[in-house]
């Protein structure tokens, strides 16, 4: 066994530890930061398959902003564990039927008769300062580029339905605008009256 | 490639341990441990506390990771367009200025609705 | 004894050699930035002690050189209390989270041409995807120490690190674009050529923009409000005593360096020379000596940036995060790529 395997299974038996310490705690944060734990091991494999930016990516976007949002709706939403629990029982029988489905689609698509070393050859070792990002970017912006605007319109929509969901605007808030409180004048908040001295009292 | 990366992981590995031996050493080996009651509660200002501190929130604060993780992927997909714009060109620009064009729609609208507004 | 030494390392299996090599090389760069960090505390209480007219620290050691070891000393000894509402497990968990990122970032930092631990191909969104991390820490803790304040401290925390996230990686973005790479020693070296060669004068929104959002980043003054002192008591680490807290504290002072040394080497050139024609008399060369010079300009800029300007607002940060700096960075990323493929001005490559 080189170093490489070595390392590969340490972090696949990382990866699947934590993946299992997701859906067994008993606290949602300590699943949401299990979940953390199984990205970050899901990156350093990724790396072992020498796709540095994904990998790097993977833990900037999901490690770094999804897991974020997540972690902020799961410690302040208060979740009541107790009642949570009590429907347990009743789905557990709907949950091994789907699981089994879904292992059984999984066994079928990514056997070794499908992706396995005789239908595809041993990607070839890239050497040290082969860079990943550029080949990315090289064919991203030209040959995929048409994908890449479809991202761009997802994102509008999720931006557009953020927004709409969550915003509330409370008529009671008071808002400032630095930009009217750098523009005042002093005539505009400022008058000068002229007044007749009043005469002194006899 | 690979063997560039490996120094990286055993960094982290020894920022870890550095931290654990840190606490370890500092919290349980030289430093006292006389737990009492009094010193063990939360810090309110010397209240009593009176709820559980994990109390709800506004949602705007949802909202600015919503919109932290959308613009997170515009960075990630800025990033291999800006090393490679010399290859691509013209083409590159226009393909990022349609992108980007989107995106500050996207970007007004949040403004312009008051996403952006603290009060 | 030498000739037995030698042959007792060459006796070693090759990976425990490598392992023994790398983990050498960290303590070189670890030891050197622990010992910085100590300093960069004393540096700070001194100068803004003498900004405000006072002496700073003055009475351990000659001037007080020894203050900051004095500060790690009775950190050690003090007792961690863990508040009995807290959950335990997290509440130590977050001060190494924080450290961990805040000291792995240093892996890819290039000291001087070519001493650098990792050269990897894609070091600046390492160090990004890095900083990123340091979130969780703040978040955490605040969580598990279960107090009110700890809480505030870590919402306004999170949000605040993740606008200026945003406008750090688009400004990062137009250093990309001029350097034409991710690998921090290809970006300096497209900044040979002495001081007007530098990043900073194409670049010069974008060095604002950056150098603005690392203060941010690190929650320092004058956008320390997670911390507060004066309405929140502490924020997120209110409830942290003795070495856990020490260590949130070594993690918060390593990231300023970081960002320090970052400014300087993404647009001051690192390890360059601002003399580009005399590389040849003693000391004016290119070296490593310039990136130390640099990174402590830098990190002066934030202890003074700390005495000059009073907190801002919440609503202020949040303003100036998201409505001033993305708008000026998705605009300076437009022309700047304008310029690029134009071959216009200082921006043609």
């Amino acid at each position: 066994m080189s170093f490489t395997e070595g390392v590969f299974y340490a972090f696949s038996a990382i990866m699947i530890m934590a993946a299992l310490g997701v859906i067994t705690a008993r606290n949602p944060v300590h699943s949401a930061l299990s979940l953390v734990l199984t990205f970050f091991a899901t990156s350093a494999i990724w790396m072992l398959l020498e796709a540095e930016f994904l990998a790097i990516t993977l833990v900037l976007v999901y490690v770094g902003a999804v897991m974020v949002l997540f972690l902020f709706v799961v410690m302040m939403l208060d979740i009541n564990i107790t009642r949570m629990r009590e429907g347990f029982m009743r789905y557990v029988p709907f949950g091994i039927v789907i699981a089994l489905i879904l292992v059984v689609q999984m066994v079928m698509i990514v056997g070794p008769e499908n992706f396995g070393l005789e239908q595809f050859a041993e990607p070839a070792r890239h050497v040290a300062d082969h860079s990943n990002t550029k080949e990315l970017g090289r064919v991203l912006y030209t040959d995929y580029v048409y994908p890449f605007e479809i991202a761009a319109v997802i994102l509008l929509v999720a931006i557009v339905a953020a927004i709409s969901l969550t915003m509330r605007r409370r008529p009671e808030t008071k808002y400032q605008t630095p930009g009217k409180q750098v523009m005042v004048k002093k005539e505009d908040r400022l008058r000068v009256v002229s007044m007749k001295a009043e005469e002194k009292e006899k | 490639m690979l063997e560039n990366y490996l120094p990286v992981l055993i960094f982290m590995c020894m920022g870890l341990i550095v931290g654990l031996v840190m606490i370890v050493l500092g919290g349980f080996i030289l430093a006292p441990r006389k737990p009492d009651a009094e010193k063990n509660s939360p810090y309110e200002c010397g209240f009593e506390a009176f709820e559980d501190a994990r109390l709800k929130f506004d949602i705007r604060y949802y909202l600015v990771a919503i919109l932290f993780i959308i613009f997170d992927l515009e960075i990630a997909f800025l990033f291999p367009w800006a090393i490679v714009l010399d290859d691509i060109g013209l083409f590159g620009i226009v393909a990022m200025g349609i992108f980007l064009g989107i995106l500050v729609i996207g970007f007004i609208y949040e403004w312009k609705k008051g996403a952006l507004e603290w009060e | 004894m030498i000739d037995l030494a030698i042959s007792f390392w060459e006796w070693l299996p090759q990976w425990i050699q490598i392992l023994a090599e790398n983990i050498l090389y960290i303590v070189i760069i670890m030891v050197p930035l622990m010992l910085s960090v100590a300093y960069v505390t004393y540096a700070e209480r001194k100068i803004i002690g003498y900004m405000q007219v006072r002496i700073g620290p003055n009475r351990v050691g000659p001037r007080g050189w020894l203050q900051p070891i004095a500060d790690a000393v009775k950190l050690m000894f003090k007792e961690i209390i863990i508040p009995t509402s807290s959950n335990r497990y997290l509440f130590l968990l977050a001060p190494m989270l924080t450290m961990a990122p805040a000291l792995a970032a240093w892996a890819v930092i290039p000291f001087a041409d070519g001493v650098q631990l990792a050269d990897v191909n894609a070091g600046l969104l390492y160090i990004i995807a890095m900083t990123s991390m340091g979130v969780y820490g703040v978040i955490i803790a605040g969580w598990a120490s279960n107090s009110k304040y700890a809480m505030m401290g870590a919402l306004r925390s999170a949000a605040q690190v993740v606008a200026y996230e945003i406008a750090m990686g688009f400004a990062l973005v137009g250093v990309l674009m001029a350097g034409g790479s991710l690998n921090l020693g290809d970006i300096i070296d497209k900044q040979a050529g002495g001081f007007f060669n530098w990043f900073w004068l194409p670049l010069l929104p974008l060095v604002a923009v950056y150098f603005i959002s690392g203060v941010a980043e690190t929650n320092r003054a004058p956008f320390d409000v997670a911390e507060g002192e004066s309405e929140i008591v502490a924020g997120f680490h209110v409830d942290y005593s003795g070495m856990a807290f020490a260590v949130f504290f070594l993690a918060e002072y390593a990231n300023i360096i970081m960002i320090a040394a970052l400014t300087s080497l993404l647009f001051f050139g690192g390890w360059m020379s601002p003399f580009a024609s005399w590389a040849d008399v003693p000391l004016l060369g290119d070296g490593f000596h310039w990136f130390l010079l640099k990174t402590m300009f830098f990190i002066y800029m934030f202890l003074w940036i700390r005495a000059t300007y009073p907190r801002y607002r919440y609503d202020q940060i949040m303003r100036l995060g998201w409505k001033v700096f993305i708008p000026v960075t998705i605009v300076w990323i437009f022309v700047e790529a304008v310029m690029a493929v134009m071959q216009i001005g200082p921006w043609a490559v």
